[in-house]
């Protein structure tokens, strides 16, 4: 018996604390399980029968810190942690002197750290550590602390002083509600009644079903006021009250509630749901599946990745899914809250009343009715969500309760909405800020408005994609006699395809279309059941998400793919290497080169009587038009439209497939690269061009060189040797001389006739040279300034698209 | 009392708005746009199926147009009226896509012509024919109007079952409205759901605006709240400065409801009356027209001018367009004309051509390099014209219309355009030098084409072309040189000038096309001014 109570006690303790560290320094979201598992194992430690109720709450203990670290409050949470703390330790230390022996003991029991207790002595520890990490904690205080937290494992190590105990519970609770009426010490409260109510009914079952109740129903409602403030040691409050009540069957709105109701009922409610309560698994935060979870991490990144590029207007959508998505994620997964909307006059409120199976929400003939919304929770800890809703705690109810309908609705948060159709704008506005906030939606139509424009336009049609989390029911079939309600029912179908709303038909995925009558009741208890079976799955809410990032990549889509091929082709690439060359002038160098050569191998294999004769007539002939002297090189020898122009080109190209705004940054990059491009190509062209002075010779042109002197000399012999014989010099042998003349004179043209033949190749290759080593030059530079930007640029977008994709859930 | 004073001379002066109005356009896709263009279409449907007709006849019966959202039991209402089924009543939304209209047999020609709603065919279809939608000729994107004869509608008076204004169906809905505003009597029906509704009080609010002869139902009000709804709408009405309406409620019956028989003739016997009497009485039958005719004239002193000032708009939209286009292209043109003196042609491949000339090149591959490079040039400038348009232009709201996209995007007939006029420059030039060669000795004459060549080069080569200006003088004699050149440049000059005009009229030719002018603003206002005076 005391085991238990201490059991029940300790690791209460242990968490408060376990969440005071976690508070300290902040850590990412994301791993609310590292706090439940510490408690878990402390609790565990030890082992017996209370662990498996405390373990959970343990944990939601630790993410609700958690919560507070992660939504940029670390500074508040912190001192809400300290506070919180603060607010403990002397209530702990004065039922550590009011039940268990003192100070000193409990510190020792701490140090010793190997009794049973031993777990949770290091507990306390790490409690005080984190306790120091939270710098607004005072010295004494924390002190203090350690020994409330020690204190109950003194008192547990004290077996005999059990009974002690036990008496003292009441005390201690009675102390709880005077701290109670200070606003300042709610974790003080709570912690003692943490410390109480377990014990109290470890002690004395009979009694917990009507003394805990009323015990702790005064701390309670102040916790609802400080949800409400929606600071983080509020949601910490609910957490602990809810764990000292053993599976977290305290809820704000509950309380808000019943504090106007009478007491009789309260208790009765509060024994019932404790009696619930120990079955009841408290669940964390909202957990999503993996995909989905990727498909939201993909998201993040590719805002991140587009920010540059796209304006935030465009990427404002897409930043609320996450922000919805990632403030959903951090509340419960437990509940569902479930939306009625629909025209005014359709009866939601009626629907809404039927569900509840209690008038809630005022119904009648005025038309708007309900002005503002009103949620509903069918069970416990959907404050917070409530408050995400921005519904404020006096429109929040609680059913009617009937164990049945419980059961089966059971994690439900219903709200009532205004109308989106009257003239009452700030209706309109209403609910269009709620519906994004949601799980799912029940549209409410009657055979009336079923087909109004309205509806059907400026709601269905844009939320087609979330069918799956959209029941759309025609109320008022009342109305309608015999078997209209089916033929209308079946037109409502129809619109419903007609606006893209998947039906839930066959067991597929999709909207679910019921026909009821709010009024007579006939339907309701379909709904119900489908409504609790929803409930249940508890897929609503990520399958809400799934639409919401569905619709935003729906809608981010034309700036993220155009469904063509994008990239710069090899083609294209070419094409600007050619474009380049051309604006340096590769084409027309490598002529110029080629025929310089031929002209110069010409000049050097002709005929010596040739040459004399081009000799002379250049000297007679003025040298007009000739560039005798190199000129000086020329500024800007690159044509600058040229280049202007291929760069243009090989922009459009590489940009052709892409959306617009990524067009327009592969463009920008081609721009900016082209700055300075045709310096670089002037510069460029003076270096790789051609050496300046006369092209070098190939190896055999002196042997050309010296078989046309040969062939001259052939002539001169053989005229020569004609003349001694004319003179009487030699002997008269015409043959021999005459033969060489002439081979000497038919030599020299052949000669030069094949050396010209033999020039050509040379020369080719020469002017090939000299162009191939523009080109080069030129389809280098452009590459390094403009095509690698481009590419870089387009491996970006690439890289983005590859993120969509991923969003999308095809990659 | 409202009098109605019809003289020949307001209907003339009528006719002439109204072909104003008709000729307005609004093409360019600004944010008052659409709204214009359904002002517009409202105003000339008013005037072409209500006004005109009715101020060159007012002995023509009154036509009373039911309107109301769907489901709101019209078509019911005019079966009661009438006492027969008249109009298909039903549970399924939109009951009433053709709409039906009303009349005593003897006023059977009033409506079987073409004298008021001309754009609707009338057809006759036979009663109490099933599954006949099918078949009905508006199916084939025609609109039409049944007409019906009924022996227990008093004559004078005619009621027309309009398709709902909140209809999914667009075409239903802009129906709607067209027939709304060709009536004289406007009845409008809600029901105990939807008095708050938004849409249908747009429309009150507008028949407010136009003062027209107005009568609200309040239909399918369970009784148990009738008197609870009643007053509540009744405060509405007032609050929205209507309270002086005639409102008549009709409760919900069994029988009334979703397609079934007629109401009861008690339940519709106020609102019977008061039809009976504004259709016989000749002073409540005067004053009903008067009022909405009047009604409608007076809301042509707001309506003419709203057109005309998004007419000015347009314009003035148009005009912006315009001189970006302008600006673009005189930028680019200096631009072009700067880089031309400064030798810019004379680059790249035309540079190592006239280095190499006249040794290593000959002049026609000279002239080839140069115009190719010449020809580059232009099509720059003018690619570079169209960019910066395109910029410009994606910042005007007005641009973003598909008809006014680039219609070259790639400028591949850019390039076409400017290699023919630049060939074409060519031979021109080549002509000019044979002339000059010709005039000169058999003996010394040089080649035309080297002589083209050196006339090229001086005139795209700048300054780095001197050389070419000498050689051709030493050609062809300072003075013959001078004169080529001059005559060269000339050409140049005007060639240039001929694409550039080109490219920038192909740019504007969409816009052009579009045709939004000035003139309409004035128009509108003046044969507004014309009216008042006749009035």
């Amino acid at each position: 018996m005391t085991a238990v109570t201490d059991q029940d006690h300790d690791p209460a303790h242990a968490h408060v604390k376990e969440g005071a560290e976690r508070t300290g320094p902040p850590r990412p979201a994301f791993e609310p399980a590292a706090g439940a598992a510490a408690g878990a194992t402390s609790s565990r430690g030890e082992g017996v029968s209370s662990s498996g109720q405390d373990t959970p709450s343990g944990g939601q203990g630790a993410s609700s810190s958690e919560n507070g670290a992660s939504s940029g409050e670390g500074a508040v949470a912190r001192r809400d942690a300290g506070e919180d703390g603060r607010a403990g330790a002397p209530a702990g230390g004065e039922d550590a002197t009011g039940s268990a022996d003192g100070d000193g003991k409990g510190d020792g029991d701490g140090d010793d750290g190997d009794g049973d207790g031993g777990r949770v002595g290091a507990d306390a520890e790490r409690g005080r550590d984190g306790v120091n990490g939270a710098h607004t904690v005072k010295e004494h205080e924390r002190h203090a602390r350690g020994e409330s937290g020690d204190a109950s494992v003194g008192v547990k190590s004290g077996a005999g002083s059990a009974p002690a105990k036990a008496a003292d519970a009441p005390e201690r609770v009675k102390a709880g509600d005077g701290a109670a009426a200070e606003n300042a010490a709610e974790g003080h409260a709570r912690v003692n009644g943490d410390g109480g109510r377990p014990r109290g009914r470890g002690d004395a079952r009979e009694k917990s079903g009507d003394d805990s109740p009323r015990r702790t129903d005064p701390p309670a409602p102040r916790a609802d006021d400080s949800a409400r403030r929606g600071d983080d040691s509020a949601r910490r409050g609910d957490d602990s009250v809810r764990r000292g009540d053993d599976a977290g069957a305290w809820d704000d709105g509950l309380i808000a509630r019943r504090v106007s109701e009478n007491a009789a009922a309260a208790a009765e409610q509060a024994g019932r749901r404790e009696a619930r309560g120990a079955g009841a698994q408290s669940a964390t935060t909202l957990a999503l599946d993996g995909p989905l979870r990727s498909r939201l991490d993909a998201l993040r990144e590719l805002v991140g990745l587009s920010r540059t590029r796209l304006d935030s207007k465009t990427l404002a959508e897409a930043g609320k899914v996450l922000d919805e998505a990632a403030s959903r994620r951090r509340l419960s997964g437990r509940h569902t809250v479930v939306a009625i909307a629909g025209a005014t006059g359709s009866g939601k409120s009626q629907l809404f009343n039927a569900l509840a199976g209690v008038t809630i929400s005022e119904t009648g003939v005025r038309r708007p009715t309900t002005a503002s919304p009103i949620a509903c929770s069918w069970s416990d800890g959907a404050g917070t969500l409530i408050d995400r809703l921005g519904i404020p705690g006096r429109l929040r109810r609680r059913p009617v309760q009937s164990p049945e309908a419980e059961a089966q609705l059971q994690g439900l948060v219903l709200v009532d909405l205004p109308d989106h159709d009257s003239a009452a704008v700030q209706h309109r506005e209403q609910v269009d800020r709620i519906l994004t906030l949601v799980d799912a939606v029940i549209w409410v139509v009657d055979p009336e408005k079923y087909a109004d424009a309205m509806l059907h336009e400026r709601y269905l049609r844009p939320m087609a994609g979330h069918a799956e989390v959209m029941f759309v029911v025609l109320n008022q079939v009342d109305r309608l006699p015999g078997e209209a309600a089916e033929l209308v029912l079946d037109d409502l179908r129809r619109l419903l395809d007609e606006d893209g709303v998947a039906l839930g038909e066959y067991g597929e995925p999709g909207a679910t279309v019921l026909a009821l009558s709010a009024l007579t009741g006939e339907g309701i208890g379909e709904l119900r059941e489908v409504l609790g079976q929803f409930v249940t799955e508890r897929q609503a809410p990520a399958r809400r998400i799934a639409a919401d990032v569905d619709a935003a990549a729906g809608r981010l889509r034309p700036v993220y793919t155009t469904g063509r091929r994008a990239g710069l082709s090899e083609e294209a690439r070419d094409e600007f290497a050619a474009r380049l060359a051309d604006a340096v002038g590769a084409t027309a160098a490598g002529e110029a080169a080629e025929r310089a050569w031929l002209r110069n191998a010409n000049r050097a294999c002709g005929t010596p009587w040739l040459r004399l004769w081009r000799w002379y007539n250049d000297r007679r002939e003025p040298p007009t038009g000739r560039m005798r002297l190199r000129p000086p090189a020329d500024e800007e020898a690159t044509a600058r439209q040229r280049v202007e122009q291929a760069v243009r080109t090989v922009a459009d190209r590489a940009s052709a497939g892409l959306p617009v705004p990524w067009a327009q940054a592969v463009r920008e990059a081609a721009v900016r690269g082209a700055h300075g491009l045709p310096e670089a190509l002037d510069e460029l062209a003076v270096r790789a061009g051609l050496p300046p002075g006369k092209p070098p010779r190939p190896g055999w042109w002196p042997v050309a060189v010296l078989a046309q002197a040969s062939m001259t000399i052939l002539q001169i012999i053989g005229g020569l040797w004609l003349v001694g014989q004319i003179v009487g010099f030699m002997a008269p042998n015409l043959g021999v001389p005459v033969l060489l003349m002439v081979a000497g004179i038919v030599g020299g043209p052949v000669v030069e006739w094949s050396c010209r033949m033999a020039a050509r190749g040379p020369a080719r290759r020469y002017g090939q040279d000299a162009e191939r080593r523009l080109r080069e030059a030129a389809a280098g530079c452009g590459r390094a300034r403009v095509l690698d930007p481009v590419a870089a640029e387009l491996l970006r977008y690439r890289e983005v698209r590859e993120q969509y994709g991923k969003v999308v859930g095809v990659g | 009392m409202v009098t109605l004073d019809v003289r020949p001379q307001l209907l003339d002066a009528l006719s002439a708005l109204r072909d104003r109005v008709a000729a307005a356009r609004f093409p360019l896709p600004l944010a008052g746009a659409p709204r214009a263009r359904a002002n517009r279409d409202e105003l000339l449907a008013q005037l072409d199926d209500y006004l005109v007709p009715r101020l060159k006849q007012p002995e023509a019966p009154l036509l009373a147009v039911v309107g109301g959202s769907t489901g709101a039991g019209k078509s019911t209402l005019v079966n009661s009226l009438v006492g027969r089924r008249v109009s298909e009543a039903g549970v399924l939304r939109p009951t009433t896509r053709t709409p039906v209209l009303v009349c005593h047999p003897e006023d059977h020609h009033w409506f079987s012509g073409m004298r008021v709603l001309p754009e609707l065919t009338r057809v006759w279809t036979p009663q109490q024919e099933t599954g006949d939608d099918l078949l009905l000729p508006g199916d084939d994107g025609q609109r039409v109007l049944r007409v019906e004869t009924v022996d227990t509608v008093p004559p004078g008076i005619a009621l027309l079952d309009a398709p709902d204004i909140d209809s999914l169906v667009a075409d239903n809905r802009s129906l709607a409205a067209e027939l709304i505003c060709a009536a004289d009597i406007w009845i409008m029906v809600t029901t105990a759901a939807r008095y708050a509704d938004a849409v249908p009080w747009h429309l009150l609010r507008t028949a407010k605006e136009y003062d027209v002869t107005l009568v609200t139902v309040l239909d399918r009000v369970p009784h148990q709240v009738v008197s609870e709804v009643s007053r509540q709408y009744g405060a509405l009405l007032t609050k929205a400065g209507l309270g002086d309406v005639p409102r008549f409620t009709v409760p919900e019956l069994p029988e009334s409801a979703w397609g079934g028989g007629l109401l009861p003739a008690s339940a519709v016997a106020s609102l019977r009356t008061w039809l009976v009497h504004h259709a016989q009485d000749p002073g409540s039958r005067q004053y009903a027209m008067a009022r909405t005719a009047q009604g409608v004239l007076n809301s042509l002193k707001s309506r003419l001018p709203e057109l005309a000032s998004a007419a000015a708009v347009q314009y003035a939209a148009a005009l912006r367009l315009t001189t970006a286009v302008d600006s673009a292209y005189d930028s680019e043109y200096a631009r072009l004309r700067g880089r031309l003196q400064g030798g810019a042609v004379l680059a790249g491949d035309a540079l190592k051509r006239w280095r190499a000339f006249p040794l290593d090149c000959t002049a026609g591959e000279l002239l080839d390099a140069l115009v190719e490079s010449l020809a580059s040039l232009l099509l720059c400038a003018v690619t570079a014209a169209d960019e910066r348009v395109d910029q410009a232009w994606r910042l005007e709201p007005g641009a973003a219309t598909p008809e006014l996209a680039d219609p070259d995007p790639t400028g591949a007939d850019a390039e076409h355009r400017i290699a023919l006029a630049v060939r074409r420059w060519r031979r021109e030039l080549e002509e000019y030098a044979e002339e000059e060669v010709r005039e000169i000795d058999r003996g010394a004459a040089p080649d035309p084409e080297v002589v083209a060549a050196l006339v090229a080069t001086a005139l795209l080569g700048g300054r780095r072309a001197r050389s070419a200006g000498e050689g051709l003088a030493g050609r062809i004699g300072a003075h013959g040189a001078l004169r080529l050149r001059d005559r060269g440049g000339r050409l140049l000059a005007e060639h240039l000038d001929r694409v550039m005009h080109a490219e920038r009229e192909r740019r504007l030719a969409p816009l052009d096309g579009l045709d939004v002018q000035a003139e309409p603003q004035a128009e509108l206002i003046a044969a507004l001014s014309v009216l008042q005076k006749e009035r």
